[in-house]
């Protein structure tokens, strides 16, 4: 066991409830888990068994109803919104399963929003850079509806890496795509990995991706199975 | 069968999506909207008929120069019609050593058909209505000829070969008013007791007046008979053209009237169109789904359409029965104006509100819903696979020829349809224009901002298109708004000076010039303010051309009765301001001696003269030849002094002319007049009191009546914003959860939002009031014949409302986006 104080993320007891018409919903129930610098996890599990909701959490871009979630050492469950917007500008990345690039913004906007908000000066050209390194330099100016599915993703990892952040979320970033497009992007995520040191943390049914991590966590009814 | 029930169970789940709800809230708006106005025109044009039937003593005059024929008679009573018959022509009333010229009235019993004579028991006491009209043998005068005859009720007067205990004095005659200025002082007597006097012989010059009121409908098949006997349209006399001063107000009102309501309907269409292309896009998953599990393309048209024809069928109806439970606010507007009850609404209006609305929703909605059949179905697979968007030309097109449709079925006037029309497409295609090119310039300044500023701007400059489409719905409903508020203040304004509160009420006709000054100076004695006195000369048209003027060659009654009788020829240096020459030009100060002559358009038209034409005119026993040299138009409902006829100022020096005056007296004042009257028997007063009042009257309901349209305009406007919102909102709430994703500060996210907003708001308002500036400007000009003034306040009231309008709607509608947890707002935009 490593040090807690080691710990890049640390989850203490994290429950989330929702109410529903057939009343409360307890989609985790009691999860703790740490994350250490560098390390490439995958959370898996059935489907509704949690995992996004965790990922959510864990993140910061859902508050549990009660637990906490340490990032970087800060507790981000005490910080309010705006708190944990500083939080992830200055050391976490997304890549969702449906992309979620903004649809008015071409490819090179999207992949400037993270360090525009960050106030970083010239952002055209790490942009670009980040681009040209997931292979769509020749694509800048193109909006996602131009672009495929497996395309849209490298836009999503780029804009995800360009800010390097310290810590990248994936919410089943092969979800969407086809087997080689999926082996492309399990091999690009982990190539910045190795090139930046940043920590993953993955949610996955591909078994190819879980296998590349060295540790995973498995949900079940929205609690965590012996840990590997 | 299949069809329906899916089309019916679709659009009972998506009533809940919003932009359904919106369709039907904007359709509501619109067909309320239509049939309240169209109702409140129906009964407006109902009371008015009926109040111009009093101001004629009847709903049909036929005025022609013979009794009525013993047929028409048959056939009126055939029609259950009821009849009168007056003839009046001048004669001379002798009291003792006193003689007096008076109008001469003999009145059948019965009379007056409609409205109501006041009479009164002596100069002091209080009016009444009268109970019939004068006995045989008895006769009523009004206060003029009283007091110039030097007599009393109870005295008598010698008419002809008769003599006549006078025992009412005549107060109100509800068909004695308009323009005339000839009137000499009134005697009215029974007709029975006419032929006794042995005035009326052959040849000698006498009105004869059929008066004849029933229902509309009976009215109508009479005046048809009549017509088929030969008769003219100018020989019959009803409320559509008694009074034309206010017929010009009420024309002006009723136009603005309808322009507010169509505004209405088109903003509604405007939020229409924007909803349904929105919820199309929605069902294009929907559409997928049905076309992969082998529905066919039409079989996706008529799913959808039928969706769309349900909703506008049943909320047309909805609002139809709403805009007609609405009347009820314009029976208290209206009430007052005539006495007893209203006239009954028609179903006509709720007909048309419906139809307006169906026209509404498929000439606005249909484009993108007819799309949906061409979704792939391989959509399903591909989610990004979508239709192209609807060509924006086919959707305006569509849009503009619909409102077309509307806008000519339902506005009488051809000014207004041009000028709404016009108005329309200029301003869609001025702020198209705009909008564009401020967005690019807005692009390029993009870099030199905050960085808030910049992700607003950049939102506007990305979605350049949509956000095209937005700034041009809010300038337009902005335009309507700001159109609607100012430019009908302004048109209130003005229709206010024209008719000020010392607007003259009283006409002094027949004053001589060697009482010029005597009448001047007793005018300031007393303190009253006159118009300048005004020449008239009275004479007889005797050829045009060469050709001796012969009545019996006019078919027009109008024309025929002002050559029957002397004209009054008046002379002027310079155009009055309510007057405006049409043709030909007006004189300069060398021709000031010439014999020329403007001719007001009206009375040029009806006896057919031309520029250049020579009518040589009688006076006295002198003759004056003069050449038309311009046609004129005149606006009767300014209550000035006006002439048909006019000449330049040095022409009639040489010739007995006769002057006229206007002055404001108000009523408690009237004492006055009769002193004038004593101290000057020949003058004659000719009070319109009661005739201006009722002008003031209908202006002020009729702009009451705006003001409630106005309601529905801003409720179409708003609405108009709201489907804006909705239709981005989904997508923006996507943005500002992934920009929060990514780190964005919630200050910086509504900063930039307030950006965009600001600057979308202020594009809209100031397009929006450069359009209403424009519109207003050709309306007041050309369809309203008002002076129209440029209001600036307007331009800054407009960017102000549009930026308040935007910024704190839409901000209201998204600051609950900016509280979600990004993570929930991402789980829903998948
Ligand atoms: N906001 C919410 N309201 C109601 N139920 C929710 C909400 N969010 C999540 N759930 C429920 O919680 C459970 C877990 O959801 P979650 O998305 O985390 O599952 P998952 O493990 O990611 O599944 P999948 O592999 O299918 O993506 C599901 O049953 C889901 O329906
Ligand atoms: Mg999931």
């Amino acid at each position: 066991m490593r040090e807690v104080n080691n710990a890049l993320v640390e989850a203490q007891n994290l429950v989330k409830q929702v109410s529903s018409p057939e009343g409360t919903l307890t989609i985790l129930d009691g999860v703790s888990l740490s994350i250490v610098a560098g390390e490439a996890v995958a959370v898996v599990g059935v489907s509704g068994s949690g995992k996004s909701t965790l990922l959510g959490l864990l993140a910061g871009l859902d508050t549990p109803t009660s637990g906490t979630v340490h990032l970087n050492g800060v507790d981000i469950t005490e910080l309010d919104e705006d708190g944990r917007a500083q939080v992830r500008a200055d050391s976490v990345g997304f890549v969702f399963q449906s992309f979620q690039l903004l649809t008015s913004l071409t490819a090179l906007e999207n992949v400037m929003l993270p360090l525009e908000l960050a106030g970083r000066s010239v952002p055209e050209r790490d942009a670009k850079a980040e681009l040209a390194r997931v292979g769509l330099g020749e694509r800048l100016h193109h909006y996602p509806s131009q672009l495929s599915g497996g395309e849209q993703q490298r836009v999503a990892i780029a804009r995800a890496y360009v800010a390097k952040p310290r810590i990248l979320f994936a919410d089943e970033p092969t979800g969407n795509l086809d087997a080689q497009t999926s082996h492309h992007i399990v091999e690009l995520l982990f190539s910045l990995n190795d090139e930046y040191n940043t920590t993953l943390v993955l949610v996955t049914h591909n078994p190819e991706l879980g296998e590349r991590c060295q540790r995973s966590f498995e949900l079940e009814g929205g609690m965590l199975r012996g840990k590997a | 069968m299949k069809i329906w029930s899916i089309a019916l169970r679709s659009l009972r789940r998506e009533w809940r999506g919003g932009e359904l709800r919106i369709v039907a809230l904007a359709l509501t708006i619109a067909t309320t909207a239509v049939v309240s106005v169209a109702s409140f025109g129906d009964r407006l044009h109902q009371t008015l008929a009926r109040q111009g039937s009093e101001l004629l003593g009847a709903d049909l005059v036929v005025h022609v120069q013979a009794p009525p024929k013993s047929d028409w008679i048959v056939r009126a009573d055939e029609l259950g019609l009821r009849h009168a018959r007056v003839e009046s022509f001048r004669s001379v009333v002798v009291a003792g050593e006193y003689t007096q010229l008076a109008e001469i009235k003999a009145v059948e019993n019965g009379y007056p058909l409609r409205g109501i004579l006041r009479i009164a028991d002596s100069l002091e006491s209080i009016d009444r209505p009268a109970n019939g009209v004068p006995d045989p043998g008895e006769v009523w005068v009004d206060a003029q000829l009283l007091t110039q005859l030097h007599l009393n009720i109870g005295d008598s007067v010698d008419l002809g070969k008769q003599r006549f205990k006078i025992t009412r004095l005549l107060t109100l005659e509800p068909d004695r008013g308009g323009v005339a200025f000839t009137m000499a002082p009134r005697l009215m007597l029974n007709l029975e007791d006419l032929p006794a006097t042995g005035l009326v012989q052959p040849g000698s010059l006498v009105h004869y007046h059929w008066l004849v009121a029933g229902s509309e409908q009976q009215i109508q098949v009479f005046k048809d008979w009549m017509l088929a006997r030969g008769l003219l349209d100018t020989d019959l006399r009803d409320a559509s053209n008694a009074q034309p001063r206010f017929r010009v107000a009420l024309d002006r009102g009723e136009s603005f009237l309808l322009l507010a309501t169509l505004v209405s309907v088109l903003l509604a269409g405007i939020a229409i169109a924007r909803s349904v292309r929105h919820y199309a896009q929605r069902q294009w998953d929907n559409a997928a789904v049905m076309r992969c599990f082998g529905a066919r393309q039409n079989e996706i048209t008529a799913i959808y359409v039928t969706q769309l024809l349900v909703l506008a069928l049943a909320v047309s109806l909805l609002g139809a029965a709403l805009g007609f439970l609405g009347q009820q606010v314009f029976v208290n507007i209206l009430s007052g104006l005539v006495a007893g009850e209203l006239p009954l609404p028609t179903w006509r209006p709720v007909a048309l509100g419906v139809a307006v609305g169906v026209i509404t929703v498929i000439g606005f909605g249909l484009p993108p819903l007819l799309r949906l059949k061409d979704v792939p179905p391989l959509r399903v697979i591909r989610r990004d696979l979508g239709v192209l968007p609807v060509r924006a030309r086919l959707v305006y097109g569509i849009a503009f020829i619909s409102f077309a449709v509307l806008v000519i079925w339902t506005a009488k006037q051809i000014g207004l349809i041009l000028w709404v029309l016009g108005g329309t497409v200029a301003t869609i295609l001025v702020l198209s224009g705009v909008s564009l090119i401020l967005i690019r310039l807005l692009a390029r300044s993009r870099a030199s901002v905050h960085v808030s500023w910049r992700f607003g701007i950049a939102a506007i400059a990305r979605h350049a298109r949509s956000s095209t489409s937005q700034i041009v719905a809010l300038g337009i409903g902005i335009m309507a708004i700001l159109l609607l508020t100012m430019v009908r203040a302004d048109l209130w304004e003005q229709w206010q000076i024209s008719l000020p509160p010392d607007t003259p009420n009283h006409f002094l006709i027949n004053i001589q010039p060697d009482q010029l000054s005597e009448v001047e100076s007793f005018f300031e004695q007393q303190g009253l303010v006159s118009r300048p006195l005004t020449p008239i000369v009275r004479a007889r048209l005797i050829s045009i051309n060469g050709r001796t003027v012969d009545p019996e060659d006019y078919r027009d009654g109008f024309a025929r009765r002002q050559v029957q009788r002397a004209a009054n020829l008046s002379w002027a240096e310079e155009l009055q301001p309510d007057n405006k020459v049409v043709q030909g030009k007006w004189w300069s100060s060398e021709q000031f001696k010439d014999g020329l002559l403007s001719v007001e358009l009206g009375y040029a038209e009806a006896l057919g003269l031309k520029l250049g034409d020579e009518l040589v005119y009688r006076i006295g026993d002198k003759e004056l030849s003069v050449a038309v040299s311009n046609y004129r138009t005149v606006a009767w409902d300014s209550f000035r002094p006006n002439f048909f006829l006019l000449v330049p100022p040095d022409l009639l020096t040489e010739f007995p002319s006769s002057y006229i005056t206007s002055l404001y007296l108000p009523r408690e004042q009237n004492a006055k007049i009769r002193e004038i009257i004593e101290r000057f028997p020949n003058i004659t007063d000719i009070d319109v009191d009661a005739l201006l009042g009722q002008v003031r009257r209908v202006l002020n309901k009729v702009n009451t009546a705006l003001q409630f349209i106005f309601v529905f305009t801003l409720g179409a406007g708003l609405v108009v914003l709201w489907a804006a919102l909705t239709a981005t909102r989904s997508e923006r709430r996507k943005e500002i959860a992934v920009l929060r994703a990514l780190g964005a500060r919630s200050a910086d996210l509504r900063l930039g939002l307030i950006a965009e907003f600001v600057v979308l708001g202020s594009l809209a308002g100031s397009v929006g009031a450069f359009a209403a500036a424009v519109t207003g400007w050709g309306l007041s000009k050309f369809l309203f014949e008002l002076p129209y003034e440029a209001n600036i306040v307007m331009w800054f009231v407009g960017v102000l409302l549009a930026v308040l309008l935007v910024v704190s709607a839409s901000y209201l509608a998204i600051r609950a986006d900016l509280k979600t947890p990004p993570w929930q707002s991402l789980r829903e935009s998948d």
